[in-house]
């Protein structure tokens, strides 16, 4: 195949642009890992709540329980009820799934994930029905076109505001209390309670973090994915192989790993087969785990000790 | 005395609550026997939309009759027993092997060419009728005895799309796109066979994997190949959506030519002003329909409240109820054997599908549509027939 650099550039744009999703989604998981220990397997449904919960605010004519809903707010008006819900789900998700279990050691609170997955994805379809949604965009269908380049303005506003968010993520965890009090917490629980720090409460913020991370993917990846209760499970998948490959528990390790399993992806898919873009993913989780087993970014479990 | 009075009380007590529960009083009443027959739809996993679409085609048409004089035949109605078989092969043959064990007559098989091919070997071990709506050219070619396709099969619809692509819009260097699961793959395999027929190959022939979001590399692919027409070989109507929005957004320019998924209320609105110009291989259009398909879609409106995805979805499905009920009626027996036999020549039959003849294979329904979509409303270009 003859080397197209105006195709290259769009496949670097697309692979950024589908990365910061992925990237997103491991940092919800990575956070929650460090501040509970245990893997989140609802991560994905994170994404998928929420963008159904907008759909009923935004589109005039969707069906909750059957009942045609007439809300139609404005953009602004209904994301901003619906990140107010979801600090309301997060707390939730927190009481009933892990609280109860918090010292019962990882694998009961990692049940009661899959669980709450699994449940969120029936209570979707029972709620919305099992139709494919379509998501409105900020933006007119149009591209933004220049020298044979074809750019979705969405693609644009989703590498941006992931840029903002990491941006702001380092802003709390380095400059402000409350980041640190997530720092010594995720670091060594015991020893942060100890200095005072609210552990329990420290958890739950952790918790909403995390789902208002979905919440906002879910907003940037719905309008070009649509509204679906498995949206959220490849999504997932792949922002968890990231947090590997990048390192697990690594910040920065999961933000390259969501980017690079994105482009790594996209370029596959072109120049090797799109039919293996998601086995791409996975030989590359393997290769990491066999011969950097830490991950990108992540510490040697000897030196952690 | 007293303890015996009470033993009996309670044991008529418990006998009459399990008759109630089995059905005991149709028998003490004299009511006639329901007819069962089984259905095993999606009814969860990413093709839900498609079994609930089922579900209520089968509900519509088993209301019909079994609210119509003499129901069935000899005031029997229809009973249906239900099973999920997901989105899985596997759950497809456990639902098939437990829905088998419900005394049931016929079975309404589902729509996915795939579940169809995977039940196969326990479906050879039954002899009673099967329904499909699945449309894989190989599926009425596994040998088993009793299975009757209800929608024009991808030979006839590939031969068509690939037709019109070469023929009405003069390609010379046609692309393929297709999923990657046995609908997809058996689309695009009539596609090159038809393309042959007019000496030509596919410049690329692409697949993506299940639960593909992100089309950037296959369309760059085709793009960059030159290709003048893209023929799309997919049933999920939200993969296809997703492919006509990044088509628009990769600047691809050329005519698309779509399996049935792409005339799918549930795509259009998803893909809204960028399944404009596209075009469709259809079996069915509303609009451009029988009367029995009118009367279908005004009753399904009525029930439901919202339009009906015909092809794949609920018309076939009820034109399988009709066409089993019909069959029974006239020979006022479920025997399966008697049934294949009369099901096996149905000549003329008018269904929503359309007119049905049935050929060695079992194949009942023989045209299809060439339409153009254009703002949320599909237009007929062509009717073909194979």
């Amino acid at each position: 195949m003859p080397f197209d650099p105006v195709a290259n550039v769009q496949l670097l744009i697309n692979g950024l642009a589908i990365g910061s999703i992925y990237a997103l989604v491991a940092l919800g998981f990575v956070l929650i890992y460090n501040a509970v220990g245990v893997v989140n397997f609802a991560q994905g449904d994170f994404v998928m709540l929420p963008s159904y919960v907008a759909i009923s605010f935004l589109v005039p004519q969707v069906a909750v329980f059957g009942t045609m809903m007439h809300w139609q707010l404005p953009v602004i008006v209904a994301y901003a009820v619906v990140l107010v819900l979801m600090v309301g789900f997060g707390l939730l998700f927190n009481l009933i799934a892990y609280h109860p279990l918090r010292d019962r050691g990882w694998m009961p609170v990692v049940i009661s994930t899959i669980g709450v997955s699994i449940f969120l994805r029936n209570f979707a379809q029972l709620t919305w029905g099992s139709q494919p949604l379509g998501f409105p965009s900020l933006f007119s269908a149009e591209t933004i076109d220049f020298s044979g380049l074809h750019v979705r303005p969405q693609d644009i506003l989703i590498i941006a505001v992931t840029a903002v968010l990491i941006a702001f993520q380092y802003f709390l965890f380095e400059r402000t209390s409350l980041g640190k009090q997530m720092r010594a917490t995720a670091q060594d629980r015991t020893t942060a309670r100890l200095l005072g720090i609210r552990v329990s409460r420290i958890v739950a913020i952790t918790f909403v973090y995390s789902v208002l991370l979905g919440t906002i993917s879910g907003f940037l990846v719905s309008p070009i994915f649509s509204v679906t209760k498995e949206m959220g499970g490849l999504i997932a998948l792949k922002a968890f192989a990231a947090s590997i490959v990048g390192g697990f528990g690594s910040i920065p390790g999961a933000i390259i790993g969501g980017l690079a399993i994105g482009v790594v992806e996209t370029f596959g898919g072109f120049y090797v087969s799109a039919a293996y873009t998601d086995a791409i993913a996975f030989v590359i989780l393997i290769a990491v785990l066999l011969f950097r087993p830490q991950g990108l970014f992540g510490e040697r479990v000897a030196e952690k000790a | 005395m007293h303890q015996n009075r009470k033993k009996f009380l309670v044991t008529s007590a418990v006998v009459a609550t399990s008759a109630a529960i089995t059905g005991f009083p149709n028998i003490v009443l004299g009511a006639p026997e329901p007819i069962r027959i089984g259905l095993i739809p999606p009814i969860t996993g990413s093709n839900a939309l498609l079994g609930q679409q089922e579900q209520d085609g089968v509900k519509l048409a088993v209301d019909q009759i079994n609210a119509r004089k003499g129901k069935v035949y000899d005031d029997r109605p229809f009973e249906v027993v239900t099973e999920d078989a997901t989105n899985d092969n596997q759950s497809a043959v456990a639902a098939l092997n437990k829905i088998l064990g419900e005394n049931i007559v016929a079975l309404l098989a589902p729509v996915l060419s795939t579940q169809i091919q995977a039940m196969a070997p326990v479906m050879k071990t039954h002899e009673i009728p099967w329904m499909t709506g699945g449309t894989a050219v190989k599926n009425t070619q596994l040998g088993v005895p009793g299975l009757f396709r209800l929608r024009a099969s991808d030979g006839i619809t590939a031969a068509a799309m690939t037709a019109f692509a070469v023929t009405d819009k003069k390609a010379k260097k046609p692309a393929i796109l297709h999923a990657s699961d046995a609908f997809g793959t058996g689309g695009a395999e009539q596609i090159v066979m038809n393309l042959k027929k007019f000496n030509m190959d596919p410049v690329a022939n692409e697949q993506y994997p299940k639960d593909t979001k992100d089309f950037t590399a296959e369309l760059l692919k085709i793009k960059t190949a030159g290709a003048d027409a893209l023929l799309m070989y997919i049933q999920n109507p939200s993969d296809t959506a997703l492919i006509l929005q990044q088509i628009r957004s990769n600047g691809l320019k050329m005519p698309i030519i779509g399996s049935p998924s792409l005339g799918n209320q549930s795509a259009l609105d998803i893909a809204k002003q960028s399944a404009n110009g596209a075009y469709v291989g259809l079996d069915f259009i509303v609009g451009f329909n029988s009367s029995v398909a009118t009367k279908f879609l005004t009753s399904y409106y009525n029930t439901f409240h919202h339009q009906p995805d015909v092809g794949s979805g609920s018309g076939w499905i009820y034109d399988g109820v009709f066409l089993l009920a019909d069959a029974y009626r006239k020979q006022k027996s479920t025997d399966p054997k008697a049934t294949i036999a009369a099901l096996k020549k149905t000549k003329g039959w008018e269904g929503v599908m359309g007119t049905f003849n049935c050929d060695g294979e079992g194949n009942m329904v023989h045209a299809i549509s060439i339409g153009e979509i254009n703002d949320d409303s599909i237009k007929l270009v062509k009717k073909v027939t194979g």
